[in-house]
């Protein structure tokens, strides 16, 4: 039993990394570019399929990097192009519908190009060894997946910490106005951080399809959680986001553990519970939605 | 005298609501106007549209000799215009360091390491959240912020607004230092005294009008006019000495 616990914590905590780091890019675009942004799957599982096509050029490695850039430059071309035109409406009802049919679209570009039936991403023959035989479940793979999640968040956050654009992002979430009256470019501040979102998104994607190979609508099984993760963890909050991530992604592995077929449902019951317990989410401002 | 602002016949709408109506005025090289007039009167509006923070319907702002109505804010500030906004506006979840770090640097006499030698409280507190920082000290950093950007020309949107008399004749006097460095500054205030003390000129608005444009200590002198203009109360008055 407690094998089988640390089995399925360890799988939650590994899922719990990819939800965070789509929750991430996910918060990111939702804080500045006033964007729910439902594409953000459909990137996802672009950014696979760039690797996919990108692997035996570059190698997993070079895809690993190439294809979420080459998927932030599509992003870039998106915001700039569509997105931007709907930033003056202040009902995000605009920017959702858009990006909802962006997905569908996304979706079925890449159906087109690549085919509608799945296939596996090959990844380094090394990282798919078991370390022990006592622990098989502990793939390299699977350590390797959380060490990119952390990187990419300790990345993300010294970015946000450390750099004028971070702190303009930062700034910029709280008060638009202003920081373009300081003599921000507004427009530049939102293209760099929807390439960011999107990036995370692509690189989230690429490691899902590591372990649960390509297809065109991979994006749908976990953008939900994503969003689950955000509501969790506070709206406006990207530590918030984070931990959301982990903790649905280990409650949904713990109750594998026990009752399998309601590791789906645990985050929805999860995020129900904050919603009538505490609405803004463990992290987001007060005063947001109580 | 080549101006600095010139605006014409502004008119500016919060969504249907219509606030002013018609607003000119002109700001010399070097000058200090003065914007007064009762709460409400349209003075954050037209500082608002002179920044491009809302877009006049209709009439043109031109600064530095260049059209401007339409630009967006940053195109604005960038052509050396520094703002204060009314409320201050920090970045209340930012360290002082930090407010400092978001308009982009620029050349000119003012650095980060200047502003804090102008206001030694803000070095001090650098490492201080904005939001945990006194209104005089929210005011400070506002000042310094704008000043980063190395304006040539100053918009104060009501600087002594909830501080303690102590505290506001510090601000007056940095914003006097200003002048002397051959800074052009509007100043809005509804501490109509002060205000003139250190300006030139002085425009009062009413219902989104001009209704007096010309010289500052004329309006200070008369002040029978400066109550029916601008709504000045005796304690304004008080809160000079």
């Amino acid at each position: 039993m407690g094998l089988l616990l640390l089995f399925n914590g360890f799988n939650g905590l590994i899922q719990g990394a990819f939800y965070a780091l789509m929750a991430l890019g996910l918060a990111l675009i939702l804080g500045l570019n006033n964007t729910i942004n439902f594409a953000q799957g459909a990137f996802m599982a672009l950014a696979a399929y760039f690797s996919f096509t990108l692997t035996p050029y570059v190698g997993f490695w070079g895809g690993l990097i190439i294809a979420p850039l080459l998927a932030g430059a599509l992003g870039l071309a998106i915001e700039t192009t569509l997105v931007r035109r709907l930033y003056n409406r202040k009902d995000p009802i605009y920017t959702l519908l858009l990006t909802f049919g962006l997905a569908f679209i996304m979706q079925d570009m890449i159906r087109t190009i690549w085919g509608a039936q799945g296939k596996p991403l090959a990844i380094p023959q090394f990282l798919n060894q078991p370390l022990s035989s006592t622990y098989f479940f502990l793939t390299g793979y699977r350590l390797f997946v959380v060490g990119v999640a952390l990187a990419g968040t300790a990345a993300l956050f010294a970015v946000l910490r450390f750099t004028r654009i971070g702190i303009r992002i930062r700034a910029g979430n709280s008060d638009l106005e202003t920081i373009s009256a300081l003599g921000v470019n507004i427009y530049l501040l939102r293209s760099a951080n929807f390439v960011i979102g999107i990036v995370f998104a692509g690189v989230a994607g690429i490691l899902a399809a590591g372990q649960l190979g390509l297809n065109p609508n991979m994006g749908d099984a976990l953008i939900m959680p994503a969003f689950v993760a955000i509501v969790v963890g506070g709206v406006g909050s990207l530590v918030g986001s984070l931990l959301g991530g982990l903790i649905i992604g280990l409650a949904s592995g713990i109750t594998t553990a026990f009752y399998p077929a309601a590791s789906e449902v645990v985050i929805y019951i999860i995020m129900g519970v904050m919603l009538v317990v505490r609405p803004r989410g463990l992290m987001g401002q007060e005063g947001l939605f109580e | 005298m080549s101006a600095v602002l010139e605006a014409e016949g502004l008119q500016t709408y919060y969504g249907k609501s219509h606030i002013l109506h018609g607003v000119s005025l002109t700001v010399g090289e070097g000058e200090l106007v003065a914007l007064l007039g009762r709460n409400g009167a349209g003075k954050t509006t037209t500082m608002r549209s002179i920044m491009g923070l809302t877009v006049p319907r209709e009439g043109r702002v031109k600064l530095f000799g260049r059209d401007t109505t339409g630009k967006p804010p940053y195109r604005v500030a960038n052509l050396g215009v520094g703002y204060v906004p009314e409320g201050r506006k920090i970045f209340g979840h930012l360290t002082v360091h930090e407010n400092l770090l978001v308009p982009p640097q620029t050349k000119g006499p003012w650095t980060i390491e200047t502003v804090y030698q102008l206001f030694p409280r803000l070095a001090e507190r650098r490492t201080s959240k904005g939001g945990r920082l006194s209104g005089g000290e929210q005011e400070m950093l506002s000042i310094a912020r704008a000043l980063l950007l190395n304006p040539k020309f100053l918009i104060l949107d009501e600087p002594s607004q909830g501080l303690a008399p102590v505290i506001v004749q510090e601000v007056m006097r940095t914003v006097g230092r200003m002048k002397g460095e051959g800074m052009s500054i509007l100043l809005v205030e509804q501490n109509a005294f002060l205000a003139l003390e250190l300006a030139d000129r002085a425009y009062v608005l009413s219902d989104g009008e001009v209704v007096y444009d010309g010289n500052a200590a004329t309006l200070a002198d008369d002040r029978a006019r400066m109550e029916q203009l601008a709504g000045v109360s005796h304690a304004a008055v008080d809160i000079r000495h």
